[in-house]
């Protein structure tokens, strides 16, 4: 029972978040370094907003819009973004471990160096999207659209790529099993020479 | 007064850039002849590779080009060098407005398709009253 008590508060802990920051990312479209863990921001146009450096892991952010935002060096893992918009954003150095994503559109956005494993981008539309350096372990991409998108210096064997479109996708430095190797050629992706297939 | 109004209005349909007075779009309805097809506008700019995807690999695919072009007619506007019509707002790039002969929209689709599931789309709005 104590356990049980324990783990109830411990979880609360975890996702309560700070809600004058709630209260000011909502009405400023703005926080920067704030603790918006689990805070509720669906259905809602942050467009250019600016979260940068904040703890939005567990946030609900579904279906909302976040058109040129900034979520660089942010915790956004185990978020729900499913449908939301986060076009031509940034979403550099971030913790986007078990994000929930599907149906969300990356287009345009800068994801250099942030950690994608475990991510759900199934069904995204992620044209243009920038991937360099990501670790994407385990990150599943199932139909997902990720034309003239960048991949460079990513590992993507543990990668789930089935019915991705990676028309003009580009792929360089990069680790490929050879059934995503097949499949990248056939959509017309760009692999240079220093793509590993294997 | 009342005839000052009414000079008003019609000068402004005839210069507020409506569908039936766009260039391209009069083009395509005489393109057509007798035949009832839809016109397809496709709004593009020349950063977007989904346009470039929809125009070179979606159009020509081989289950789609021929159920369209016996079924629509396509225009392109580029949104940055092209007067836009009046009433034919966009949110997102590439934008598809299917209008019919008379200049009545029917659907509008947002964003690129695979070339399967573009074609029954198609099939849904050529069906369409």
């Amino acid at each position: 029972m104590r356990a049980l008590f324990l783990a109830i508060v411990l979880g609360m802990t975890l996702s309560a978040y700070d809600a004058a920051h709630l209260k000011k990312a909502m009405e400023e479209k703005e926080c920067i370094g704030c603790d918006l863990r689990g805070a509720n921001l669906s259905k809602s146009d942050f467009s250019g907003g600016d979260f940068h450096g904040s703890d939005l892991s567990g946030a609900d952010l579904r279906e909302s819009v976040f058109e040129m935002s900034d979520f660089n060096d942010c915790n956004l893992s185990k978020a729900n973004a499913e449908g939301a918009l986060f076009w031509k954003g940034t979403m550099m150095r971030c913790d986007l471990t078990h994000i929930h994503a599907r149906k969300a559109n990356f287009k345009g956005t800068h994801l250099e160096k942030s950690n994608l494993s475990f991510a759900d981008f199934r069904g995204t539309k992620s044209w243009k999207a920038n991937f360099t350096d990501a670790i994407l372990f385990k990150t599943d991409f199932t139909d997902a659209e990720l034309g003239d998108s960048k991949f460079i210096r990513n590992d993507l064997r543990s990668s789930k790529m089935k019915h991705t479109l990676l028309w003009q996708t580009h792929f360089s430095d990069t680790l490929l099993n050879k059934a995503q190797c097949t499949h990248a050629k056939k959509e017309e992706a760009i692999l240079d020479a220093n793509v590993t297939c294997r | 007064m009342k005839y000052m109004v009414l000079m008003w209005i019609i000068v402004g349909s005839l210069w507020g850039g409506v569908i039936q007075n766009d260039d391209q779009f009069k083009t395509a309805i005489a393109s057509m002849g007798t035949e009832n097809k839809l016109v397809l506008m496709i709004y593009t700019t020349d950063d977007c590779p989904e346009c470039a995807y929809m125009k070179t690999k979606v159009f020509h695919d081989k289950t789609v080009e021929p159920y369209m072009s016996q079924n629509f007619v396509v225009i392109e506007k580029n949104v940055h060098k092209s007067k836009l019509p009046d009433g034919y707002d966009f949110f997102g790039i590439p934008t598809m407005f299917f209008i019919d002969k008379a200049g009545n929209k029917k659907e509008t689709m947002v964003g690129s398709k695979r070339a399967q599931s573009f074609v029954v789309e198609l099939r849904r709005i050529r069906g369409m009253k």
